[in-house]
């Protein structure tokens, strides 16, 4: 474990204490708020991905679960921001448990399952018949709660703690028992490793870290419709940051994050009509040449990539 | 092997909404711009403009515009007009050797300033952020829509700064409690229906059509129209009954069963609320089951009369009811091009870009009008002056859409459009006829045409 906490120190510290003075820096704060957002979401999808090798298509499922739990908790209970965000992340537990029998598919069968979920989630949110309930498909407003300093704080907060969550799993006995379960779930098995208890553990703790992402998402935001929260590019973001730096590392969603979702606004602020094309020439060609990411580079080398 | 093909498939989904860039013409000023409003100021105010302010900085280079558009995405066939629209506004300004801005006593240079977010509301209010705190810019326009617009609402407002909302109807973003927003071109849209309703109530319940089934797509633009009409006709004393009310996903492309469902719950009247591509779908499969009803209102044939014409054609339009917008009824501008000066000059900046003119187009110009008439009679660029100046145009400034009114909390409530009939005119053509308010027709409505 003394591995494990030298690597949040020497890879999360530096980024956490970076992301915490930016605001003095740079103002857009919300543009630093997303960049938190999706180190969330690709560390949460490294968790269940990276160490089990299922690929949640449906990720945004739990994302948008987590942000309506939050937004009913301030409407109809009138919960204060914290107990809001608790509920952020029970509701998206909760999906979690409900979404369990389909880790029993595999592949691609359950990134399609996942994300079919994902829109029958969404559909529900949206129905107008929930109006009362949910405010359908015409949008929240939580005005009375919004406060963007303190929900970057909170932010901040639960990247650290998944951060520490990610290091804590390629060291501990956990992590390497989920390893061995993606390399081969039959062979983890023979050698004594709870096969379904191990994937539903970290099943549920990707679910946990993208409902909490979700919650403060509709903290920070504040005014949003169905369609903002289920955004399938939540999902598509969070994959492919991940899988450009490399799954199953600490560092690597970082740099995939830090890499692409940087050049994203670059682009998309000094060349919008070339946005497109350039990303996804981009990752073509990263995909085709460097499949397992960023880190790749390094491991191919000998090198430990924490 | 799945990591590969599931990346790839994802790229090239990115890659297919590439586009080219927008070409740009400028069109020279129309003369009767520039002024501040109510007599454009009278000599007194004028001389008082012209003179240096105290206590007003020097003038900036230029006047800085912040705006945002969707060239790609669901949003982007409302966006794109919007944007040219108001490029076009910017252009001839510029032409005409900028905007008259009060507190500096000269014309200055216009800087439009437009990112694209691609349909995607995250990117929005990021961007929205970066035109604030980065960009700086003195003027701050929203995307079209109300899911676009929703996520710039609260950043402007923690920023305190304005928010020139063109087409964002969202009622729940006007409260008293901002003031740091005014929709623009499009009335909200707890009262753009308003003329409808009325019309429901009073010449076609005399004409016996009493039964109405209420159609709409769920989101904030038709929900909303739906609620309000909805809530008019239940209230007591109407003489109308709604024998059918549902709501269905915007994504919705076919209505066949749909239709269906409403014929058997026998109306005279079917008001189909949706955006562009619902109410094509909609009007194709109402001709294609040879159902008929004796009154069909949908909103877009008069709202983007040219891309409905294209796809559903003459035969499927006529006897239908709309909203007649300045597309169709000619309000006398006391600012900027009348209609066909304004399509004239479209035309000529953007034949080949690809964008059909409407309505959205004209909203993009009036949102650069109101701009120019804020800019004309503001006292500073603080952000509390430039709201005090668009208000005081309010129930004042008379563009081609008609009177530009907002309520106290900053809500479009004026450019209500009157209730038409399409019918067919030559080979392919169509026009409409005003039906009501009597005060605005033109002609009687024919029921059972449809």
């Amino acid at each position: 474990m003394r591995r494990g906490v030298r690597e949040f120190v020497t890879v999360a510290l530096p980024l956490l204490a970076a992301l915490a003075l930016a605001p003095l820096f740079y103002s857009n704060e919300l543009l630093l708020f997303n960049f938190i957002m999706f180190l969330i979401l690709a560390q949460g999808l490294n968790a269940i991905y990276g160490f089990t090798g299922y690929l949640p298509f449906g990720y945004v499922g739990f994302f948008g679960a987590g942000a309506y739990g939050f937004a009913l908790a301030v409407m109809h209970l009138n919960a204060s921001p914290l107990l809001a965000m608790a509920c952020a992340g029970v509701a998206a537990l909760v999906l979690g448990v409900v979404l369990t029998p389909l880790l029993r598919l595999s592949g691609a069968y359950f990134a399609i399952a996942n994300l079919a979920a994902a829109q029958a989630v969404y559909q529900v949110i949206s129905n107008p018949a929930l109006q009362d309930v949910t405010k359908g498909p015409y949008g929240v407003t939580l005005s009375s709660v919004f406060a963007p300093a303190l929900s970057y704080g909170v932010a901040l907060i639960i990247l650290a703690a998944t951060l520490a969550l990610i290091a804590w799993l390629r060291n501990a006995r956990f992590g390497l028992a989920l390893q061995a379960i993606r390399e081969d779930p039959v062979s983890a098995a023979m050698a004594g490793v709870a096969v379904v208890r191990g994937r539903t553990i970290a099943w549920l703790l990707s679910a946990l870290i993208a409902g909490l992402a979700g919650g403060v998402f509709a903290w920070h935001i504040s005014v949003f419709y169905p369609e903002t929260a289920f955004d399938l590019s939540f999902s598509i973001f969070a994959i492919v940051f991940t899988l450009f730096g490399g799954a199953a590392t600490q560092l690597g969603p970082i740099l995939g994050v830090l890499l692409l979702y940087g050049l994203y606004n670059v682009i998309g602020i000094t060349v919008p009509q070339y946005f497109q094309l350039i990303y996804g020439v981009l990752i073509v060609l990263l995909v085709l040449f460097l499949p397992d990411g960023l880190a790749s580079l390094a491991t191919r080398r000998g090198f430990r990539v924490p | 092997m799945l990591r590969r093909v599931v990346v790839c498939l994802l790229a090239i989904a990115c890659m297919a909404g590439a586009r080219g860039a927008w070409a740009q013409q400028s069109r020279p000023a129309d003369e009767r711009l520039g002024g501040c409003f109510d007599g454009y100021l009278d000599k007194a105010q004028t001389e008082q403009a012209s003179a240096p302010q105290p206590g007003q900085p020097g003038a900036p280079a230029e006047i800085r515009i912040g705006h945002l558009h969707a060239s790609s995405g669901p949003y982007a066939s409302i966006s794109m007009p919007v944007y040219l629209g108001l490029k076009l506004w910017v252009e001839q300004m510029n032409a005409g050797g900028g905007a008259m801005v009060k507190p500096f006593g000269r014309k200055l240079p216009l800087r439009l300033i437009s990112y694209d977010d691609q349909s995607n509301p995250g990117t929005a209010a990021t961007l929205t952020n970066q035109l604030i705190t980065q960009d700086k810019v003195d003027l701050l326009i929203a995307d079209s829509g109300s899911v676009l617009t929703a996520v710039s609402v609260p950043i402007a407002r923690e920023h305190k700064m304005f928010l020139f909302d063109p087409t964002g109807t969202g009622a729940a973003f006007f409260s008293k409690d901002n003031p740091y927003i005014a929709l623009l071109a499009d009335p909200v849209s707890t009262v753009w229906p308003r003329f409808l309703w009325e019309f429901l109530k009073s010449d076609v319940a005399a004409a016996g059509l009493t039964r109405v089934a209420i159609l709409y797509s769920t989101n904030d633009f038709t929900g909303t129209q739906a609620a309000s009409i909805r809530a008019a006709l239940k209230a007591p004393g109407s003489p109308v009954q709604i024998v059918f009310d549902q709501g269905v996903p915007t994504s919705t492309s076919n209505y066949a069963v749909l239709i269906d469902n409403i014929a058997a719950a026998n109306p005279d009247v079917v008001l189909e609320l949706g955006y562009v591509g619902n109410d094509i779908a909609f009007l194709r499969n109402l001709q294609e089951s040879g159902k008929n009803f004796r009154m069909v209102f949908t909103l877009y044939p008069g709202i983007e009369t040219s891309t409905l014409l294209k796809n559903v054609g003459q035969s499927g339009l006529a006897g239908v009811f709309s909203y007649v917008t300045a597309l169709a009824y000619s309000y006398p501008p006391e600012v900027g091009m009348t209609l066909e000066q304004f399509r004239g000059s479209w035309e000529k900046a953007y034949a080949k870009s690809g964008v059909e003119f409407g309505w959205n187009a004209i909203a993009g110009y009036v949102t650069g009008l109101v701009l120019g008439q804020t800019l004309a009679c503001t006292d500073s660029l603080a952000q509390l002056d430039v709201r005090k100046s668009v208000f005081s145009l309010s129930g004042k400034l008379k563009t081609l859409i008609g009177t530009f009114e907002l309520n106290e909390q900053g809500a479009q409530i004026g450019e209500l459009t009157p209730i038409g009939q399409i019918a067919p005119e030559g080979k392919d053509g169509i026009h409409f006829t005003v039906v009501y308010p009597p005060a605005m027709a033109s002609g009687k409505p024919i029921f059972g045409a449809k």
